[in-house]
């Protein structure tokens, strides 16, 4: 266990190898923010609501959401696909290691780097000076965390089988840019997932997408409350149970056509 | 210590016809066509030992060593690392044996050399007391002292491979595979790492695998050598006895002023052989090269003789070259 956590550490060094970069990153999130919010004015201009959700509420959700968004573009799968498109898995095979659990621990080294250079800092900011809602009740604020820890790791579940997949097609831009899409809209990071229509909404009741950004998110903002809450995060774990058991599998069918193979 | 008998590997290459018919044919259907990588190999190697694995490229040095260390499941045969199957606890066998590969980094890019040193410690586990005398040590003997606190992105080649070599051996591995850990290194690193490798096995008693085409290295470092050509074993043995056998073969380089009228010395007529040119070498440049055996005649002897009658603007003079060895041992056996 130690050394998983000392592969986390040792991600966040590798984030603040770059002050520039490091910076960089504050600042696009600082100007993805201004965007939403001035969108979001622009769009409620004439009206007091949408989908039953007014102004404030919507800002909240739109800037949460695009806080939480920002990590699951690149992810432990598209360190893999690296690896393997490289050819440095093999370096990474001959370590005493799991290698899928590395990628996950220093995955959350990123996430906690992010927390202390994005998140805090635009919550703060958002707070202040967007008026956005803190979270509803005390129950929410503790369920929001442990929902949104949930979901990041979700997302690096999904975002690993993409990476495993590399070992066969080698090159996984194509099917990277559609998860991207499909992230994007699927997890609520662009608009709510109440605000899709009907069938729409069915649908994504049935991927897991929704899980990673649309249940925490709302959880934070009410929408989501008691046992609906509790349902959906229940229906998280499941999820998360499912894609950990895929990229379990997959992955160990990989390894075999590694090395009996050769790649 | 490393046990191997039988060991095979093949691989399975996709076939293609040559054009864009080809290409198309391919998406449909692929003939295969199976390439022994490694053919019935067996060795047996005590701890200790350094031994040298030599061979041309592409004769399946580096499949073994894969097998070896258990990122490669064999075809057929038996491999056995320190009691272990490499690849059925691939995991297991990772944390007693080391490996550098010449080609690859294994140290973090984007972080200083020590911090990737510290992540080395925890993920093989070594405790704290034998890291830090471990790290005083090589710092010592491989000179690391300036560049721990750099980033390994910003070392040079020469710099990187003393890291990486130490990465190597800090878990204190009883098998360490080396696969040609002084490409492209000047002299005084090579030197360096050399007696590194040296210094680790005469107090760990480390077994080292070395791979390289440096015949400094082998004559330095190796007792036995283990020469394989095309997946097949050549030879298993003494160094010595087979640089007696066939590294008599010398060759001198000599850059003429005029080539047109050259012939060869007659005091040198059937002892010296000319050595036709390389593909790639251009024909019309004015060098020659003969080759003799150093048992019935001296570099000085051919080069006196030489001169004697041709100008010559400059001349080399070559060491007998593994890939000549290897060449020599297959076209007439052992």
């Amino acid at each position: 266990m130690r050394k998983y956590y000392e592969m986390m550490k040792s991600q966040m060094k590798i984030e603040t190898a770059y002050v520039a970069w490091f910076w960089a990153g504050t600042f696009a999130t600082v100007v993805k923010i201004l965007i939403l919010y001035y969108f979001w004015t622009a769009v409620y201009e004439n009206r007091s609501s949408i989908a039953e959700m007014p102004l404030e509420t919507m800002l909240t959700y739109a800037v949460i959401a695009a806080l939480l968004g920002n990590f699951h573009f690149a992810g432990p799968g598209n360190q893999l696909a690296e690896q393997i498109q490289s050819g440095g898995v093999a370096v990474e095979l001959l370590r005493p290691y799991d290698l899928i659990n590395r990628l996950v621990w220093q995955s959350w080294g990123g996430f906690g780097m992010s927390l202390v250079r994005d998140m805090l800092p635009m919550l703060a900011v958002g707070w202040i000076f967007l008026g956005i809602q803190f979270p509803a009740t005390g129950t929410g604020a503790v369920l929001f965390i442990l929902s949104t820890l949930i979901g990041l790791f979700l997302a690096m579940y999904i975002d690993l089988i993409l990476g495993v997949l590399a070992f066969w097609t080698v090159n996984i831009f194509g099917l990277r840019t559609l998860k991207n899409a499909i992230l994007l809209f699927f997890t609520g990071s662009m608009v709510p997932v109440t605000m899709f229509p009907g069938w729409l909404q069915t649908l994504s009741q049935y991927m897991p997408f929704q899980s990673i950004v649309y249940v925490p998110v709302s959880i934070y903002t009410g929408t989501l409350a008691g046992l609906d809450a509790l349902s959906a995060m229940l229906v998280q774990i499941l999820w998360l149970a499912l894609m950990w058991a895929v990229v379990r599998v997959i992955w160990s069918l990989a390894v075999r056509k590694v090395t009996v193979f050769g790649g | 210590m490393i046990e191997v008998s039988g060991l095979t590997k093949e691989y399975k290459i996709a076939l293609r016809k040559p054009g864009l018919t080809g290409a198309i044919q391919a998406l449909f259907k692929r003939e295969h066509q199976i390439k022994q990588a490694v053919q019935d190999v067996s060795f047996s190697i005590r701890k200790g030992e350094m031994v040298g694995y030599l061979g041309a490229n592409g004769a399946g040095k580096s499949t073994t060593i894969k097998m070896l260390s258990g990122i490669l499941t064999p075809t057929s045969g038996k491999v056995e690392v320190n009691g272990i199957v490499p690849y059925q606890n691939r995991e297991q066998n990772a944390k007693g044996i080391g490996a550098v590969f010449g080609q690859r980094t294994q140290l973090f890019w984007d972080i200083p050399v020590r911090e990737s040193y510290d992540l080395l410690r925890h993920i093989y586990e070594v405790p704290e007391d034998d890291y830090r005398e471990s790290l005083a040590l090589f710092t010592e003997v491989l000179d690391l002292g300036p560049l721990l606190s750099i980033p390994v992105r910003q070392l040079s080649l020469g710099q990187k491979m003393r890291c990486e070599l130490a990465a190597a051996f800090l878990h204190r591995p009883a098998v360490v595979y080396l696969d040609e850990p002084t490409i492209g290194l000047d002299v005084a690193v090579k030197q360096k790492i050399r007696t590194f490798i040296k210094e680790m096995n005469k107090r760990e008693e480390t077994t080292v695998i070395l791979t390289t085409h440096d015949m400094g290295d082998i004559e330095e470092l190796c007792k036995r050598i283990i020469i394989i050509d095309e997946g097949k074993v050549l030879y298993d043995g003494d160094l010595q006895q087979i640089k007696e056998r066939f590294g008599q073969k010398r060759v001198v380089h000599f850059e003429l002023e005029n080539k047109a009228g050259f012939a060869v010395p007659a005091s040198l007529r059937d002892r010296v052989e000319i050595v036709p040119k390389a593909d790639g070498e251009a024909e019309a440049s004015n060098t020659v090269s003969l080759s003799f055996s150093s048992r019935d005649l001296s570099a000085a002897d051919v080069i006196q003789a030489v001169l004697s009658v041709h100008s010559v603007r400059d001349l080399t003079i070559a060491d007998p070259k593994i890939e000549t060895i290897v060449k020599e041992i297959y076209e007439r056996g052992v």
